[in-house]
């Protein structure tokens, strides 16, 4: 039995290792000074921070980001949210249909896409490549996937189709029992979905650079261009950016424990139980080192 | 003077009938049950009733309005679901509140105080519908659904979700709240005893049809057709040719001929206490006996077919299986289908 769970905590310690060894070593190089023929750095600086937080075209492409981020998430939780609702409570048919054009995005790779995209927005009616609108249409369909099962399976959990019928025989509207009875308990799941969406566009780089590239440059645009010339100042950015993602993560963890406290929908911890499953882990391995 | 009628009412899905011309009237404060299989169409009739689907044909009126093209809000009748439906956001005071607040009712607090008192969920007003058990929550769905005062309350299958006690201490409940509102009530089970205890009317259903209507003991003791007599009360149902041929008599006509089995009586080979002018005997040997409680169930094999004889568990005299028994079956008993 001891050896057992001796082995089980090595196992997990090893693992955290794997995970963790890259992004410490990342964090000493954006701190280090000289680091050449050791095994940590020599000495350390602040000098790649004070340099990315002085720099005009960090804030300029953290704020486009930023802009494109709220932008399609928005939009798609205000297209997505009533579209998934009627189809499922008043046209559930089609929601076959629905659930196809969700998944569609999975086919296409963005190479291939992006291309098509710059193809058919260029000339025509509507000629918007080359600016950040056709990179706010390209990021709507690709965040649909997470948008749809999220929302879906919400409604799902619930039951809203006979919370609506219960409401609508109570004398509520259409709209007053979306309103008073549906949404307040999809509300966690949106959220879920909708942060699962920050934190994938956030990395988002190949759409981003096909389509717009420097004219609009984005934070992943900004990443690959100092790439080239500061190794340091490039991790840099990698953990400010990963301490935004931590802090993303943090605030759907805290969401999901609320929930199960007030277990309205248990989908959401479904959906969250991978990365309940990574704090679980760490916790283990906390303990492993004690 | 009928206070719910519904008119000829025909619906289909696809190329399927689930509901096929039924007609059914019920009066004011009448307690009156669908009782069927799953997927009888019992269901489909109830939520056509709520306006929760709509019918192809047909016309549904409740006390003097035709409600057929009315939406669910505009139609007062109040429903409770099988599984709640409560509004899991929800204390269950705002559940019960909920229907007057849409409505914009005055007095909505002495209104849900007293129906909180009626449902005896005094103390539960700031529980949440999953801190219930579910035979409360199943009270606040009711308390809900009656608050609202509708014209009509339809319920589908409140009960089958909840154990055996819980359900009958329920039904008990549901009844006398029932009486004391004198509400018009339609139940929808497939449980026959659950349908026997409570109604004052049953409306059995076979694929989309009515195929009896009748107070509970009408139902029981005359069934229409086979089906009914198969399904109200394990009736022994037998062809009649081969009743003829068991009996050695020709008095009977008809297709087939049913006998409940608890006005069977059984008594040993030899044993002379046959009245031939009241009852015929049928030769046999008991195949199984098995014990419910109360009663116990013999199984008889004769010549032709197995006849079910039930009787009331008393101490005493038992037939062994196996034992060769004569089956007395009173003449004024058989029912021809």
């Amino acid at each position: 039995m001891k050896s057992s769970l001796t082995f089980h905590k090595v196992i997990v310690g090893l693992l955290v290792m794997y995970l963790l060894i890259p992004l410490v070593g990342t964090f000493l190089f954006s701190i280090a000074g000289k680091w050449d023929h050791t095994i940590l750095p020599e000495s350390y600086t602040m000098d790649w921070y004070i340099e990315l937080f002085q720099d005009e075209r960090f804030y300029d492409a953290f704020r486009r980001t930023l802009f494109l981020i709220v932008m399609s998430v928005g939009l798609s939780v205000v297209i997505m949210l009533p579209t998934i609702f009627i189809i499922t409570v008043y046209f559930s048919k089609w929601e076959g249909l629905l659930q196809a054009a969700a998944m569609l995005p999975y086919g296409i790779p963005p190479i291939v896409g992006a291309v098509g995209l710059i193809k058919v927005y260029s000339d025509g009616p509507i000629q918007i490549a080359g600016t950040p609108w056709i990179l706010i249409g390209a990021y709507f369909i690709t965040i649909l996937p997470f948008m749809y099962q999220g929302i879906r399976s919400s409604l799902r959990t619930i039951n809203a189709v006979q919370l609506v019928d219960a409401a609508e025989l109570l004398g509520a509207t259409k709209f007053q029992s979306f309103r008073t009875v549906v949404f307040p308990n999809i509300i966690s799941g949106i959220l879920v979905s909708t942060l699962l969406s920050v934190a994938l566009l956030f990395s988002e780089f190949a759409f981003a650079n096909l389509l717009v590239g420097g004219r609009f440059e984005t934070i992943q645009i900004y990443l690959a261009d100092k790439l080239n010339s500061s190794g340091h100042l490039t991790s840099a950015i990698v953990i400010t950016y990963y301490s935004m993602i931590l802090l993303l993560t943090g605030i759907v963890l805290k969401l999901t424990f609320r929930n199960e406290k007030n277990p309205v929908g248990s989908n959401k911890k479904r959906i969250l139980s991978f990365f309940k499953k990574k704090y679980c882990n760490k916790n283990t391995a906390i303990e492993g080192e004690k | 003077m009928s206070y719910v009628t519904i008119n000829q009412v025909t619906k289909g899905y696809e190329n399927q009938v689930v509901l096929n011309d039924i007609s059914l009237t019920l009066k004011k404060g009448e307690f009156a049950t669908l009782l069927g299989q799953s997927g009888c169409g019992k269901s489909t009739l109830l939520r056509s009733i709520a306006g929760l689907e709509g019918v192809d044909v047909g016309r549904i009126l409740i006390d003097g309005h035709d409600i057929t093209n009315l939406s669910p809000r505009q139609r007062e009748v109040g429903m409770v679901f099988q599984s709640y439906a409560l509004f899991p956001n929800m204390t269950v005071f705002d559940n019960i509140a909920y229907g007057l607040k849409m409505k914009k009712v005055k007095n909505v607090k002495s209104k849900v105080k007293n129906m909180i008192d009626m449902v005896d969920l005094i103390g539960k007003e700031e529980s949440f519908p999953h801190q219930l058990s579910g035979g409360q929550q199943q009270r606040v769905a009711l308390a809900r659904a009656l608050v609202m005062e509708p014209k009509v309350l339809l319920l589908d299958e409140p009960l089958s979700a909840l154990d055996a006690k819980i359900r009958k201490s329920l039904q008990k409940e549901l009844k006398r709240i029932q009486k004391e509102l004198d509400i018009t009530t339609i139940f929808v089970t497939h449980d026959q005893e659950e349908a026997m205890t409570m109604s004052d009317r049953i409306f059995v259903m076979n694929k989309g049809k009515v195929v009896q209507s009748g107070s509970p003991s009408e139902i029981y003791t005359s069934p229409v057709n086979t089906f009914v007599a198969k399904f109200i009360g394990n009736y022994n149902v037998c062809n009649m040719e081969v009743f003829h041929k068991l009996v050695r008599s020709t008095e009977l006509k008809g297709n087939e001929v049913a006998i409940r089995p608890e006005v069977l009586q059984l008594v040993s080979v030899g044993e002379d206490s046959l009245d031939i002018q009241e009852n015929w005997g049928i030769k046999g040997f008991i195949k199984d006996v098995s014990m419910t409680g109360n009663v116990l169930r013999y199984e008889v094999e004769t010549e032709e077919s197995a006849f079910l004889v039930d009787y009331l568990h008393h101490r005493g005299e038992m037939f062994e299986q196996g034992a060769r028994v004569q089956i007395l079956v009173p003449k004024k008993e058989c029912i021809i289908l």
